[in-house]
């Protein structure tokens, strides 16, 4: 049978970001994908290194807007990691606290486009209320919705009020009940389910040979969330990582949705167990030297920060690994065997951030 | 002050990586600096229960590399970034964009190297 070539991408209703993936057909079915990026690549690593190693917090943030907190969490990590500085307990929860409303407006989002992408436009308008309820958490705690700058080196540039923790736990546990409600329609509707369940299977085997990482990862079974080695405060809280063992797209819906609950639960155990204090170390001395290499989990997964750093005020190296970056090609294994139609929730369950892929 | 760093030569990448991806060890990604003379240093990172193995070598500016991506597929497309961005000269990479995955024709070679021409000349103007 002779073969076809079709574009998808760059631009597509399905893709918030430019990703161009050439697809190799036969009829309806793909026996090829080859992925292309390189649309919004703005060399983020390497503007850091004109800038002091104090302001590039600033400029990790903008990597990627979903996931802000925590680029600067790393970066930060790795900073006070190099610099010796002691991080207070508070500021620690603090980190988690707006970590995890960064994970929870991720996957809400992510949740909505899903709604989306196979035509169920009410339960799109209803998750992204809910995430709205998030992002106005984050502007009534840090001034801003997206990019909310609290992380700083040494802990965290604002603190949260006993008013604000507890208007933070009421809302959360109304996102709870109000997604409880509608949970049965993603994991239970038939229609819903006819489009996910066996549909783009990435096997545990295929997980560990490609490397996946994220809900990627923890959907074929492999119970894989850097969290658990406990850094910032998560080591004083009590979770276990959300997995599935099918790999497929169902199977991918059903991590993130859970891992809504998870960091809802996550930040009602830190508001109850956060100590008072300072929530920021100031640091003196000499700017740091050396490498290090700052590691986190992202709503998309684990990303990595590499840094070295000559003793000066400029970094004389920052690279970055995203977690998108790191499962496209787990998403050119998943391709081919599936059918043309199946192509754009197959890409939406990678939960693609193309902003981070290429900085 | 990173855990479990070995410095190998690139005749003994693949050897390495090799046995690292046996022993159960998960490629991360790899990480070039220009150490701002005439070599670059490249670090392989991996994770095995959430501890970290990294194997970096130290190459010419374009001496041969070879690529770990017939080892380890997910390697493809940060090899491919080295390649353009630092002008790394890694050879036999499995997908190879040819120097364009992120860069244009007009973009100058090799944009994140210390050292790098800057100045163009243009229609006879500089």
């Amino acid at each position: 049978m002779s073969s076809t070539v079709i574009p998808f991408g760059p631009q597509h209703p399905v893709l918030p970001e430019p990703l161009h993936i050439k697809l190799v057909m036969e009829d309806e079915n793909i026996v090829d994908a080859i992925p292309a990026i390189g649309y919004v690549h703005r060399g983020l690593e390497k503007l850091t290194e004109t800038k002091e190693f104090t302001q590039n917090v600033f400029v990790v943030e903008r990597v990627c807007g979903i996931c802000s907190v925590m680029h600067a969490m790393a970066y930060c990590q790795g900073i006070e990691e190099l610099m010796n500085i002691e991080v207070p307990d508070r500021a620690k929860f603090l980190r988690v606290i707006w970590a995890e409303l960064h994970r929870m407006h991720s996957h809400l989002l992510w949740l909505g486009l899903l709604a989306d992408a196979f035509g169920f436009e009410s339960l799109f308008m209803q998750v992204w209320r809910d995430r709205e309820k998030v992002m106005d958490i984050m502007e009534e705690t840090a001034g801003a919705r997206v990019v909310i700058s609290a992380n700083t080196i040494g802990g965290t540039r604002r603190d949260l009020t006993k008013e604000q923790m507890v208007k933070i736990n009421v809302t959360v546990d109304e996102i709870k009940h109000d997604i409880q409600q509608v949970e049965a329609v993603f994991l239970n509707n038939y229609t819903v389910k006819h489009r996910l369940v066996g549909r783009g299977i990435l096997s545990k085997a295929d997980a560990i040979e490609l490397c996946a990482v994220g809900p990627m990862a923890r959907a074929a079974g492999i119970p894989m969330d850097l969290r658990t080695t406990g850094y910032s405060a998560y080591g004083q809280l009590d979770f276990e990582p959300v997995t599935h063992s099918d790999g497929d797209n169902y199977a991918r819906t059903y991590v993130r949705l859970h891992e809504v609950y998870q960091s809802i639960d996550l930040i009602k155990q830190a508001i109850a167990k956060i100590p008072e204090g300072e929530h920021v170390a100031p640091f003196k001395g000499n700017p740091p030297k050396g490498e290090v290499i700052s590691r986190v989990e992202q709503p998309r997964g684990e990303v990595l920060y590499y840094l070295r750093a000559n003793g000066t005020k400029n970094l004389e190296r920052l690279r970055l690994r995203t977690p998108t970056f790191q499962n496209i090609p787990s998403l050119i294994k998943m391709l081919p065997g599936s059918q043309l139609a199946d192509v754009p929730l197959l890409i939406l369950t990678i939960d693609p951030c193309i902003s981070c892929t290429e900085r | 002050m990173i855990e479990n760093l070995v410095e190998i030569t690139s005749d003994q990448l693949l050897g390495e990586i090799t046995k690292a991806k046996v022993e159960g060890y998960r490629f991360v990604t790899a990480s070039c600096a220009d150490n701002g003379d005439d070599t670059i240093d490249v670090i392989y990172h991996f994770d095995r229960d959430y501890g970290m193995k990294n194997f970096k070598i130290t190459v010419k500016k374009g001496e041969e590399v070879p690529s770990i991506s017939k080892v380890i597929f997910s390697a493809v497309l940060v090899e491919n970034e080295m390649k353009e961005l630092f002008g790394l000269n890694i050879t036999g990479i499995v997908i190879d964009y040819g120097g364009h995955m992120l860069l244009s024709e007009e973009e100058l070679g090799s944009p994140f190297l210390r050292q790098q021409i800057t100045i163009e000349q243009r229609g006879g103007k500089q």
